[in-house]
């Protein structure tokens, strides 16, 4: 911005950044506090005496660990699943002439809009006739076709820019379409593929109603979380560690992508000084 | 794999001709496919099939184990009638429009502020974005903190606190206060997501405009209002459509905060469609259900199915 900024500019958004700050301190702090202490609110000054207990003890309270491992294991597969597969499938729709291209396509890209509750019911029943209730590719597979709407979207805009002079070298070279894709287009389109497994990861690792309802024994740390977050018991501090473990490793890659985010909308409309 | 290597030099020369396209027939054909099969078995078998038959299912009677009997539009005439789906849909009306309004308007705003000085409010930017990264579930939990009835509630005290205690209140415990804690609630997580995407197309205003301006006379009130602002609209227009469609499909913050209570006040038809299927498990009741959220859908993303159907193809 040019000229100097008015000095309540920066103390009006501080102000307000106070509603968004404050109950992620909450958190925090209850979670590091005897529960006893907080009874009369978390801010509460009384008596100050700071605790590890709750996270050392909530791990055999709650299935956290085994939790964060079927999570881990979950959006583990399922990005690398539309990682692998999404880049293909948009080189094809992108570069490639064939029947129903464009039919296929715009069916693809415009389920985007689809809410997952579309899906679930039948998904419900034929996992239940094929004895997959339970088996993490009950969750899985939901996963990974619902990420095609947006990610193939997402790598064939990326392609919108990469040279065809590249590709035609290719082929008179005597490079097939496959094996065009395989040495020319994908090693020189991994940004985009990245960036396909960023939201694929965030999406996977939060997702909460697939797998409550397909998985039984061994769920992820939202269903666990959730299951939680549903008593009336008062140890608000072991909640809180639970709170805290279920969503530490989506906020760390969000706040670590956020100048891309950010910047990527920057770059896009040329603007750099 | 050699039939394929060995027809594809044919393809570089005729390949973006329009009169390929209509062709049945390809020397890319095989190819395409082999690259796409995955996907399309994946895509049909997770998301055609599935919405197919729950278009079909809506059509039957299922409850439990009984044998399905075929109802036609009987489950569509049903949830007219029935009182809970009627509020289910009021509820969805002011969950949509409220939570949308206030978190893109609380974007946008905070976004032309940070506008003015993109320095200084890094890190209030930051903090506020970090809330849209907490999980669904987990923003669920941080407000049934804040609304509890009990002395640990954050809300109370500082009503308490600023000496507007007779307005404290079981937020939760109330019909007519649940539905509006959920809203804020929501609005509260989806916030940063339209401060950033505004603040980006604020950000993007070309310098040179801004120099023109300046040594125009405009001060930083005048750039703002008169350049800034209606040059960020693509970013709202943008913000609004997302926020849109993230409210009517939410269901995990609704599931934590409320679970639909009290007395079914916050179901939204999207939280209404898992509560009769998969509580009730009246399956084809909530396929009909969920038909009817895919309508609102589908109606709010005209626009863009139009525009990502041109910018598709």
């Amino acid at each position: 911005m040019i000229g100097k900024a008015p000095r309540w500019v920066p103390i009006v958004v501080w102000a307000v950044s106070i509603i968004w700050i404050v109950p992620l301190i909450g958190i925090v702090v209850t979670s590091i506090r005897p529960p006893a202490d907080t009874v009369l609110g978390w801010w509460n000054l009384n008596h100050i005496e700071l605790t590890l207990h709750a996270w050392q003890t909530v791990w055999s309270k709650y299935p956290l660990a085994n939790g964060f491992l079927v999570t881990a294991e979950l959006a583990g597969l399922g990005t690398i699943g539309s990682m692998l597969l999404t880049p293909a499938a948009a080189y094809a729709f992108h570069f490639l002439r064939f029947p129903f291209r464009r039919t296929l396509l715009i069916i693809i890209v415009n389920a985007f809009v689809l809410p997952q509750q579309v899906v679930v019911i039948p998904l419900f029943t034929l996992w239940r006739q094929m004895g997959l209730i339970d088996n993490i590719l009950s969750a899985l597979i939901p996963y990974v076709g619902l990420s095609f709407a947006w990610s193939i979207f997402l790598v064939k805009n990326f392609l919108e820019d990469f040279p065809k002079e590249m590709i035609e070298a290719a082929r008179i070279d005597g490079c097939g379409p496959v094996s065009t894709f395989f040495h020319v287009v994908l090693p020189n389109s991994l940004s985009s593929i990245f960036a396909v497994g960023i939201l694929q990861f965030l999406f996977c690792w939060n997702s909460l109603l697939i797998p409550l309802l397909f998985l039984r024994t061994n769920v992820p740390l939202p269903v666990v979380f959730a299951q939680i977050a549903g008593t009336y018991d008062a140890n608000w501090d072991m909640q809180s560690v639970a709170a805290i473990v279920t969503t530490i490793v989506p906020l760390v890659i969000f706040l670590v992508f956020q100048r891309q985010f950010a910047g990527g909308a920057l770059t896009n409309s040329g603007s750099k000084e | 794999m050699t039939a394929i290597s060995t027809t594809s030099p044919l393809a570089g020369g005729d390949r973006r001709k329009p009169a390929a396209a209509r062709k049945w027939w390809t020397p890319d054909t095989p190819a395409a496919y082999l690259l796409l099969l995955p996907v399309l078995a994946l895509f049909a078998f997770a998301v055609v099939y599935p919405l197919l038959q729950t278009i079909w299912l809506s059509f039957w009677d299922i409850r439990g184990l009984y044998p399905p009997k075929f109802v036609g539009i009987g489950n569509f005439v049903l949830l007219m009638n029935d009182p809970t789906f009627r509020n289910s849909l009021l509820t969805t009306l002011l969950w949509t429009c409220c939570t949308t309004l206030f978190s893109v308007g609380a974007g946008w705003a905070i976004a032309l502020l940070c506008a003015l000085a993109p320095k200084e409010t890094l890190v209030p930017r930051v903090l506020i974005f970090a809330a849209f990264g907490v999980s669904e579930a987990v923003t669920g939990y941080i407000w049934l903190g804040i609304y509890r009835a009990d002395a640990g509630g954050l809300l109370n005290a500082v009503l308490h606190g600023i000496g507007l205690g007779q307005f404290a209140h079981p937020w939760l415990g109330d019909t007519h206060t649940a539905i509006w804690g959920l809203i804020i609630a929501y609005s509260w997580a989806q916030t940063g997501l339209p401060l950033i995407l505004i603040f980006a197309a604020a950000q993007a205003v070309p310098k040179n405009v801004l120099e023109a301006a300046y040594i125009d006379g405009a001060d930083s009130r005048a750039i703002m209002r008169s350049i800034v602002a209606p040059l960020s609209l693509p970013g709202v227009r943008v913000a609004l459509f997302i926020n849109l469609l993230g409210s009517l499909r939410a269901f995990d913050t609704i599931y934590v905060l409320t679970g639909g209570g009290p007395v079914r006040s916050t179901e939204t038809i999207g939280y209404f469609m898992y509560r009769e299927s998969f509580t009730q498990f009246k399956l084809g009741y909530g396929a009909a259900a969920t038909l009817v959220l895919l309508a609102a859908v589908l109606v709010i993303s005209i626009p863009a199915i139009i525009q990502r159907t041109r910018e598709a193809t």
